[in-house]
């Protein structure tokens, strides 16, 4: 008890002191820093450049990087306090071990030990494909790099995927159908630059805020947002089209539909740069205004109205997240979108995208370097050319990699639910809160021999679970590189050490090789992840994602750069792909896919006649490890909520504020506050997915898209109950 | 058909100036000229730009060092029409540095002040007490008690930041831009406030608010606060239920004796206007525990000129002075004591009025009526006399007259329907701060509620025209009182205070 407290003689009148400084004027003193370190953020795909600002060895205050491309000295909320996360009673220090149930600390030497022994004697014994990998879109590049080598190369398993497959894997998989290779063509700036811009299953407001500047600077442009919800998103919009759920395939076909029986096509781009345009004529009779009318909800006028909007557009621009992409139906979805950026020529000229805005910070660099989907520099496991060259490139054995690719993150899940994946090494995701249907993913892992979980935080609910616990570096605490949506490649830097033993990922995976005996072979003469950084620029080289003519000293200079950039080229301020007309297809031509509208899986009715749709909060990032040690962030968004439309609600004798659960035939969310709103339609409920306490997950499908892989996150069917008292004791 | 269109764009073939060059219209967020005689500072909020993303609150709450639980910049929502033509805005409010500040008029240490230079309405954290009474006063919800520090706080507009050229944190962070400083016109402004009002903010009228609210063209008439089914009890500051309560006491205590002693009633007196002044010296001590630094207590005396509280503490002290005096004479046995007794109770009435014109400001609705003023003199008319009566009982050899019990029973009549009359006034409102201060009582509180119109039918009026014995008056008193602590408890936590409109889900979940 302090006791001149107590009287008030003692204000704390230090603690809250005001000083003036040069760079940050007048502002409190403890929130001044001794030095800056420019990076670029963490969270996100927008990618922004930020400044960390360090006293005393610890990160103090967090603001935007003035000079960076990309955010305009503007950062979100969750930038704007990113500091927070690095000191946290919750973070990850030191190895734990499973030692007769319980984790029990060790040394490095030990962990290393137990780990590589571990993984060996399974594979030993139920062959090198028992070992899946679940990895993120979390770490630098030179880090994705060097895992993808490790576990293709040194462990020799291709069982190996990441949570980019929950999130962006329906993108990646229509790029590649529609334009021959994974890469979005687009800039931020086309946002900027296109006369209509038309955004689907995308609530920028909530998830991308920094990306409404571009937007708002936008004074000519039309925004049309199609989103079954009136989303913040949807209501900047000049035209929202509030589609019923997942009828956005049949929206998109119904567009073509028109542009294509009134002549509102670049007829000339057709036959010169797609391939497949007789069968797309024909398929989209099936889709007359009046059919997809019927599909979505929207009047006939105001699906001509969007048609005729973008068909006359002098530059369209097509950007989607989310509503397209959780979908089992997603990678059709990428292709119909990318259908009418073919159809009409709006691809490679300012303002003129399909655009997928990306989630993670950089899950980019995970699809160019990564050894998930494809081969390093979007090289296919099924080209014997692509296959062929890396192994020069690398020098080794062409045989030591497969033709196919190994299973996707939900089959991995299945693999241990049937026990034939009995090792499994998750790195910086909480799969124990964002995988669909938990029960499948609980029984999958509790059937494992070894669970290995590498994160920045200890305990989440799915390092809890692990017989392995690797402490690693966060944020702020390493060095590297993020590739954002846009392609924009930018600098990662380190400003205070990482507590206790933390290591970053990248000397983990060093040090495992080293273990293994692997480095040298793996990584020939790296000591930094520059090194590794310099061998990526190599492989990548005269690829789509070309990062030769990029270095850090260049990202030093001039800041973040877009690839592709060949070595010795000079970057500009923005860069489109297929600018030429040239796609990654092996005739350089891009295909008009014909893909086919139907219903989501599971249809609401019966004991469970909702709709639930996920998603996000602007105060929280995915399964909320980080913004969960940001103060500020829960205090402004402290709980989950379930919004419901007053009309059904009134129905069901149900209040705001009221507690309910969450209903369907896999689980049950227990106690979650009710909202009230009209920001949602009768008959349709949202939840965000933040929150491990109430985990809508617990409810969601499991149900996959048959290319990507990708869960159905948006639509199930669930009732509402209300909440019995004590049911949760 | 049209032509190839790759080629169309100059953009691809010019080389960019530089990779760090941005276009963007600067648009201007803070004054670009000083300002002139009759001129100040204000926000300006643009509802049409915000898209809730709350950048404002963060970087307020790093640029001013404050714990997360204090926020001197909100955002709140409002929303209205039927899906699919829903409307949600935002509110992002700071503090909007009225033409008349309430937090300053009642101020009782003078800790704000108005700055003549930029019109910003100051806070000194050193000259501040944390008496709180601020808080109370403002309608916008805009000074928050820092418990850590012991005083309050709240947004100074940056202008330490203005004053160097620099934007505001908020309007710095914003990356809509819908938040700026701009030049009014005090007089103009005071002739034609209109665009400080806003759906979810409360009247301008209370205190003349600055900032210009831009609003959407076509909003939908039913827009409102989303947060309106969240109503929390508020805190019941218990120094404060004591403090009002025994000075009441002991206010109307010393009415009786004042009363007894001038028409002659001998003996006893003396001990029960010792043990009143014994509850008038606790009282006192008791209520600078409300304090957040209770050493500068003395401090409250500053405010005079303006504040309710600060003509509280006079009166108060004055009433103490009086009585001491009253009292001292009683035991003496010296003349003169019926001019003594006459300012005591003068001195008491005045601090009595003074401590219910604290409470009624327009901030808080349920307290902004006559009613508050009613509730307190109830108190003192049941419990002084009763006070008093007890001590007779008690006291061997000492009587008392008929008349003070039916005072007592006279003032449980009038405390009784003045509760009555408030909950049906209550009930009865159009106004969501009283109708919702309804609901608290006869929902929330219903038990508690019912329980204090109880103790008044029995221990208040039943029981003292009723009993005899000594000890069930004593026991009756005891009853009494702690139903008036339970009133003023009821009192404290019953108010809705006027306020921007909050998040969804801000504040405590409610319990199930």
């Amino acid at each position: 008890m302090n006791w001149k407290r107590t009287l008030g003689l003692d204000n704390l009148s230090e603690e809250y002191a005001f000083a003036r400084d040069e760079s940050t004027g007048y502002t409190s003193a403890k929130k001044i820093p001794d030095h800056w370190v420019p990076t670029t953020c963490g969270y996100c795909s927008v990618g922004c450049g930020i400044e960390i600002g360090v006293k005393d060895g610890h990160a103090v205050s967090s603001r935007p990087h003035a000079a960076h491309p990309v955010n305009r000295n503007k950062l979100c909320p969750k930038g704007l306090s990113e500091h927070y996360i690095i000191e946290s009673e919750n973070r990850a220090k030191y190895p734990l071990v499973r030692k007769k149930g319980k984790l029990e600390r060790v040394i490095w030497e030990e962990a290393l030990s137990v780990m590589a022994e571990r993984f060996r004697a399974t594979q030993a014994a139920y062959g090198p494909q028992a070992l899946g990998v679940l990895s993120t879109g979390q770490l630098v590049t030179e880090e994705f790099y060097a895992l993808g080598k490790l576990v293709q190369l040194g462990f020799g398993t291709n069982n190996y995927d990441g949570n980019t497959t929950l999130c962006m894997a329906s993108a990646v998989s229509g790029y590649k159908i529609s334009f021959g290779s994974d890469g979005p063509p687009g800039s931020y700036e086309d946002m900027e630059r296109a006369d209509v811009v038309l955004l689907i299953g995308a609530n920028l407001a909530d998830n991308h805020p920094i990306l409404c500047q571009y937007l708002d600077a936008n004074r000519n442009k039309t925004l049309i947002v199609a989103d079954p919800r009136v989303s913040k998103t949807a209501m900047m919009a000049d035209i929202h089209l509030p589609l019923k759920p997942r009828s956005d395939l049949a929206l998109l076909n119904g567009i073509a539909h028109i542009l294509v029986r009134y002549n509102l096509i670049d007829r000339a781009y057709v036959d010169a740069h797609t391939v497949g345009f007789a069968e797309l004529e024909r398929f989209l009779d099936a889709y007359p205004p009046e059919r997809v009318a019927e599909i979505t909800g929207l009047s006939q006028e105001t699906i001509f109205k969007t048609a005729l909007l973008y068909g006359r557009a002098k530059a369209g621009f097509i950007g989607w997240t989310m509503g397209v992409n959780h979908s089992t139906l997603g990678t059709a979805t990428v292709n119909a979108i990318c259908n009418l950026a073919l159809l009409t020529g709006h691809i490679g000229r300012a303002g003129a995208a399909p655009f997928s805005i990306t989630g993670q910070c950089n899950a980019m660099g995970t699809r160019e370097t990564g050894f998930t989907s494809s081969l390093p520099g979007y090289r296919k496991f099924d080209n014997a050319t692509d296959r062929a060259e890396l192994a020069a490139l690398w020098n080794v054995e062409e045989s030591r990699f497969p033709s196919k690719r190994g299973l996707a993150y939900p089959d991995i899940v299945e693999a241990a639910v049937a026990k034939k994946i009995r090792a499994l090494w998750i790195i910086a995701t909480n799969p124990l809160v964002s995988y669909p249907n938990q029960d499948v993913l609980r029984h999958g892992l509790s059937n494992l021999d070894f669970l290995v979980v590498q994160d920045c935080y200890h305990p989440t609910p799915t390092t809890e679970l692990a017989d392995l616990v690797l402490p690693a570096a966060i944020w702020g605490e390493k060095e590297g590189t993020y590739t954002n949506s846009e392609r924009r490649v930018s600098k990662v830097n380190k400003a205070v050490e990482p507590p206790g033993e933390a290591r970053s990922d990248f000397d983990i995976f060093l040090a495992l090789a080293e273990k293994l005996g692997w480095r040298e072979e793996l990584y020939p003469g790296w000591t930094t992840v520059e090194d590794a950084f310099n061998e990526w620029r190599r492989v990548s080289q005269g690829r789509l994602c070309d990062y030769s003519g990029i270095s850090y000293a260049m990202l030093a200079e001039q800041g973040a750069v877009q690839w592709p950039l060949a070595n010795g080229e000079t970057p500009q301020a923005t860069s489109r792909l297929y600018a030429d007309g040239q796609f990654q297809t092996a005739d350089g031509r891009a295909k008009l896919v014909c893909a086919e509208w139907a219903p989501f899986p599971e249809q609401p009715g019966g004991n469970y006649p909702f709709i639930l749709n996920t998603g996000r909060t602007v105060e929280h990032w995915h399964t909320r490890t980080k913004t969960k040690e940001v103060p500020i962030l829960e205090r402004l968004s402290p709980r989950a909520w379930l919004e419901m439309n007053p009309r059904d609600a009134k129905r069901l004798g149900l209040r705001s504020h009221d507690s309910v659960d969450v209903v369907s035939r896999r689980g049950r969310v227990r106690e979650v506050e009710l909202r009230l709103t009209e920001i949602t339609a009768p008959g349709q409920v949202f939840m965000p997915f933040h929150f491990a306490e109430t985990n809508v997950n617990e409810v969601t499908q499991d149900a996959f898209d048959p290319i990507s892989r990708e869960p159905n996150y948006k639509q199930c069917a669930i009732r509402v109950e209300r909440s019995l008292p004590g049911a949760n004791a | 058909m049209t032509a190839l269109p790759l080629m169309e764009s100059a953009l691809l073939s010019t080389a960019a100036k530089s990779l760090v060059q941005i276009e963007f219209e600067p648009t201007p967020l803070i004054p670009a000229r000083p300002l002139e005689a009759g001129e100040q500072y204000r926000f300006h909020f643009d509802m049409t730009k915000c898209i809730g993303c709350k950048c404002c609150v963060v970087a307020c709450n790093e640029q001013n060092g404050n714990p997360a639980e204090i926020n001197w910049r909100r955002v709140g929502e409002v929303e209205g029409g039927h899906y699919p033509h829903t409307q949600r805005h935002h509110l992002s409010m700071g503090c909007n540095h009225c033409l008349e500040p309430s937090c300053l008029i009642g101020c009782p240490v003078e800790a704000y002040t108005k700055d003549p230079a930029t019109g910003v309405v100051l806070h000194s954290a050193d000259t501040c007490i944390g008496c709180q009474y601020c808080v109370w006063n403002c309608s916008y919800g805009v000074p928050q008690y820092n418990a850590e520090r012991g005083i309050v706080g709240k947004c100074d507009m940056c202008h330490n930041r203005l004053g160097d050229g620099m934007a505001p944190a908020c309007v710095a962070a914003c990356p809509e831009g819908a938040i700026a400083i701009e030049i009014v016109n005090v007089a103009a402004w005071r002739t034609d406030y209109l665009a400080a009002n806003a759906p979810g903010l409360p009247s301008a009228d209370d205190s003349i608010s600055t900032t210009r609210v831009t609003l959407p063209e076509n909003m939908v008439p039913d827009t409102d606060r989303v947060d309106l089914q969240h109503v929390q009890p508020e805190h019941p500051h218990w120094p404060l239920v004591f403090m009002l309560v025994v000075t009441q006491v002991s206010i109307g205590a010393f009415g009786v004796l004042w009363l007894l002693d001038l028409f002659g009633q001998g003996g006893g007196l003396t001990l029960g206007a010792l043990a009143s002044l014994g509850l008038a010296g606790v009282s006192l001590a008791a209520s600078t525990l409300h304090l957040g630094r209770p050493i500068y207590a003395w401090r409250a005396l500053k405010g005079l000129r303006r504040s309710w509280l600060s003509r509280e503490v006079l009166t108060l002290s004055l009433f103490a002075g009086a009585a001491g005096a009253f009292a001292g004479m009683l035991l003496f046995d010296l003349p003169g004591r019926g001019v003594a007794g006459f300012f005591t109770v003068l001195a008491g009435v005045a601090g009595v009025t003074c401590s219910a014109r604290i409470y009624m400001v327009a901030a808080r609705p349920a307290w902004f009526t006559g009613y508050t003023l009613a509730e307190f003199f109830s108190t003192a008319l049941l419990l002084g006399p009763f006070f008093v009566e007890m001590l007779l009982t008690q006291t061997p050899g000492a009587s008392s007259p008929g008349w003070v019990r039916f005072v007592v029973a006279g003032g449980a009549a009038a405390q009784l329907i003045v509760q009555l009359l408030k909950f049906l006034w209550l009930s009865g409102s159009e106004a969501f701060e009283l109708r919702a201060s309804s609901l608290l009582l006869s929902v929330r509180l219903q038990a508690l509620l019912l329980a204090r119109f109880g103790v008044l039918v029995v221990a208040g009026i039943l029981l003292p025209l009723m009993a005899t014995g000594t000890w069930t008056i004593t026991a009756a008193f005891v009853a009494a009182l702690a139903g008036e602590w339970l009133g003023r408890y009821l009192f404290f936590v019953s108010v809705v205070p006027k306020n921007i409109a909050a998040a969804f889900t801000s504040g405590e979940r409610l319990a199930a």
